[in-house]
């Protein structure tokens, strides 16, 4: 009993662990850096400096606080993002922005570290226990001024130069939905879409013919298998049991009475073989959802 | 001094008249009378014509009255004043009613609801009805083709084209998700014609099948397992989900459902789901989507699009599948044969259309009782519907 409390708590312990990992970091990507900013974004206090690019590629929000910003492989610690920010919490497919301007006090978007256009720059994401690293990403040196280094596609995995800069936004605009636009120009009658969507609606619901008819075939059986099992029961105590006559079990019966009653004095009795019915109830009903009783 | 004291008096009381006048002309401008259009009127006609169905028909009541008097609700007219008083402004009760259709959120809960009274023994003893419920789908793309010619999008004609699936939730679902600014005509549109599905199907009945397969008498089902009943929504949801896991939110809600039926343990969890919550749960939809017809938003030629797309989706979905029983019915032994006239219970508007088989049935045999084999295809039509949906949305959303 100990151990199956163990079991189920395990269980529970695991399924959490699972659930708990869709709300941290980890699907936080570094998404697009500018080293050298001489003629770009501007911070609230109208300084320009280097910045660092966060994407959630996540369909959740991701509160990114606690975790560590660093440009140091051995001080995977190096900033803390600080507790206690609303604007930490990053909504799904959404951006943020730090600035690299070694100016903590400006706020918990500027980090203690700055970036050097003259060398390769290291970034890093840690999460809040300051080991798991989630993402990283060396710039190469030698970046042009304005130009920043980033994913092609937001939270894909190809890096480019990206001369048009996108601070807090998409890397690649979109200015149509591709998958309606490329219906539009593929199946503008719609046979495409009718002859997979039917392909897949059949198959789906040929699979489980296939998987119910097997199933009906194992119960059929199990049921045969039961009903034999049950049979052969009764012929243990005789072959032909219950093909015999209800006279022959009331001259049974009757022997049985008389001889068990043999003291007593002679009494008017009946004796009939009456059909037992089990009356109706709703607590043993079907209908109500209970369990059946079941046959040994 | 009293004359001009009366003067005064004179002068006051024409101010004060004044202001009243004023005060009762903006009035005015408030009342429902003054801000009514023909617009408003015409969709109050049609609130009271779906009520005047319900009650002297008995055309799907449950839903036919909540959106029928959620249709005067939605065209009362009034000043656009920031009262919070109509569904589309924000903060509004009735927008926070919405929420739950326009977030998606109301049809899932039904489907549990719809899972947990659902009985499949019908489809699990002859399996191969399921496949009747997968050709009337071709009434979902159907309607999808001529929209697209209609000149709609991609998008769009998908959400038109899931009304033929005759399941309310999965086209407010849908719609919701692939075409927003459509969902309030889709979704009457569906509603509508799942409550005419006794007067659109039964022509189309006589008209495909001849008087020897509309006599066809079927194998009686035989009993199903409790093992078997518990494996169905266990396997049903792990094999469609994995095949289209967009249609997660419905499908998952209505095995949910009918395993918390059918595993017998959990008797107040199903009473629940198939009783007080899907009745709430009715309610809110019912009303908030008939309270979403406002006619300023809601008569467009749009509109009027939808629905003739609308009946034409449904029909087309019921020659589907009563064609395809004729042309299953080739390849099957003569005591297997089914009866073409339960071919329309592949849409899934449980279990009216499954009625409509047994109705229909009755008329040429008295004795033929088709309401048990109609129920196969009929649920195996909610589970198409909601994996077309899933489909759908995978592909245009």
């Amino acid at each position: 009993m100990i151990n199956k409390k163990i079991g189920v708590l395990l269980l529970f312990v695991v399924l959490f662990s699972f659930g708990a990992n869709a709300q941290r970091a980890a699907s936080m990507r570094i998404n697009e850096v500018l080293v050298d900013n001489e003629d770009n974004f501007v911070d609230d206090y109208g300084k320009r400096h280097p910045w660092i690019e966060l994407y959630n590629t996540s369909a959740g929000t991701v509160n990114i606080a606690g975790c560590y910003l660093t440009n140091d492989k051995n001080n995977p610690k190096k900033y803390p993002i600080p507790k206690g920010d609303v604007l930490t919490i990053i909504p799904p497919h959404q951006h943020t922005l730090f600035w690299a301007d070694g100016e903590p006090n400006r706020g918990t978007f500027h980090v203690n570290f700055t970036l050097d256009p003259a060398t390769d720059n290291y970034i890093a994401l840690y999460d809040a226990d300051g080991r798991t690293l989630i993402d990283e990403i060396t710039i190469p040196a030698a970046q042009k001024a304005d130009v920043s280094y980033g994913r092609v596609i937001d939270g894909q995995d190809e890096w480019a130069q990206l001369t048009k800069v996108t601070p807090s936004t998409n890397n690649l605009t979109l200015d149509s939905n591709e998958k309606i636009e490329n219906f539009k120009e593929n199946d503008s009658i719609g046979i495409g879409m009718t002859v997979t969507a039917m392909a897949v609606v059949f198959s789906g619901l040929f699979l489980l013919y296939i998987i119910f008819k097997q199933v009906g075939k194992f119960a059929i059986a199990a049921s045969k298998r039961n009903a034999k099992k049950a049979a052969g029961t009764a012929s243990g105590v005789s072959a032909d049991a219950g093909e015999e006559s209800g006279e022959i079990f009331a001259a049974i019966a009757t022997a049985l009475y008389e001889m068990s009653d043999d003291n007593h004095d002679v009494e008017n009795t009946v004796l009939t073989i009456r059909k037992v019915a089990r009356t109706y109830s709703p607590w043993s009903s079907k209908l109500y959802g209970l369990r059946e009783v079941p046959r040994k | 001094m009293f004359g001009s004291i009366l003067l005064q008096a004179a002068g006051v009381q024409e101010s004060f008249l004044q202001f009243l006048g004023k005060n009762l002309e903006l009035f005015l401008t408030y009342t429902g009378v003054y801000n009514a259009t023909p617009g408003h009127i015409i969709m109050i006609l049609i609130g009271l014509f779906f009520i005047f169905l319900a009650i002297k028909y008995e055309f799907e009541p449950m839903l036919l009255i909540p959106i029928g008097f959620g249709i005067l609700i939605g065209n009362i007219p009034f000043k656009d004043a920031g009262l919070q008083v109509g569904i589309y402004e924000q903060g509004s009760v009735l927008n926070i009613l919405y929420q739950g259709v326009t977030s998606g959120w109301y049809p899932p809960l039904i489907f549990l609801g719809i899972g947990a009274m659902t009985d499949f023994s019908a489809l699990i003893s002859n399996p191969k009805l399921m496949l009747i419920g997968a050709a009337a789908q071709f009434g979902i793309f159907g309607a999808y083709t001529i929209a697209l010619q209609m000149g709609f999008e991609p998008n769009q004609a998908g959400a038109i084209g899931i009304i033929g699936g005759a399941d309310g939730p999965t086209a407010i679902f849908l719609s919701s998700k692939l075409a927003p600014n459509l969902m309030g005509a889709i979704a009457v549109s569906a509603y509508s014609y799942m409550a005419l599905v006794p007067i659109i199907q039964p022509p189309f009945m006589r008209l495909l099948t001849t008087k020897k397969e509309r006599l066809i008498r079927m194998k009686p089902p035989r009993a199903v397992s409790s093992t078997e009943k518990i494996i169905f929504p266990i396997v049903g949801l792990l094999l469609t989900c994995f095949l289209v896991p967009s249609g997660l939110p419905l499908l998952g809600m209505l095995f949910f459902g009918n395993l918390l039926k059918e595993s017998g343990v959990t008797r107040r969890l199903a009473e629940t789901a198939r009783g007080p919550l899907i009745d709430t749960i009715t309610i809110l939809l019912g009303i908030t989507v008939g309270a979403s017809t406002q006619a300023t938003q809601f008569l467009t030629l749009n509109s009027i699009k939808i629905f003739g797309l609308g009946a034409l989706s449904f029909v087309i979905a019921t020659c589907a599948g009563i064609i395809f029983v004729k042309i299953f019915n080739l390849i099957l032994k003569d005591g297997n044969k089914i009866n073409p006239l339960i071919g329309n219970a592949g849409v899934s508007a449980v279990p009216d259309s499954a009625r409509i088989s047994q109705t229909v049935g009755l008329e040429y045999d008295p004795t033929n009782y088709l309401l048990m084999h109609a129920m196969g295809p009929n649920v195996a039509g909610v589970i198409g519907s909601a994996v077309a949906a899933g489909i759908l949305l995978g592909f245009l959303g």
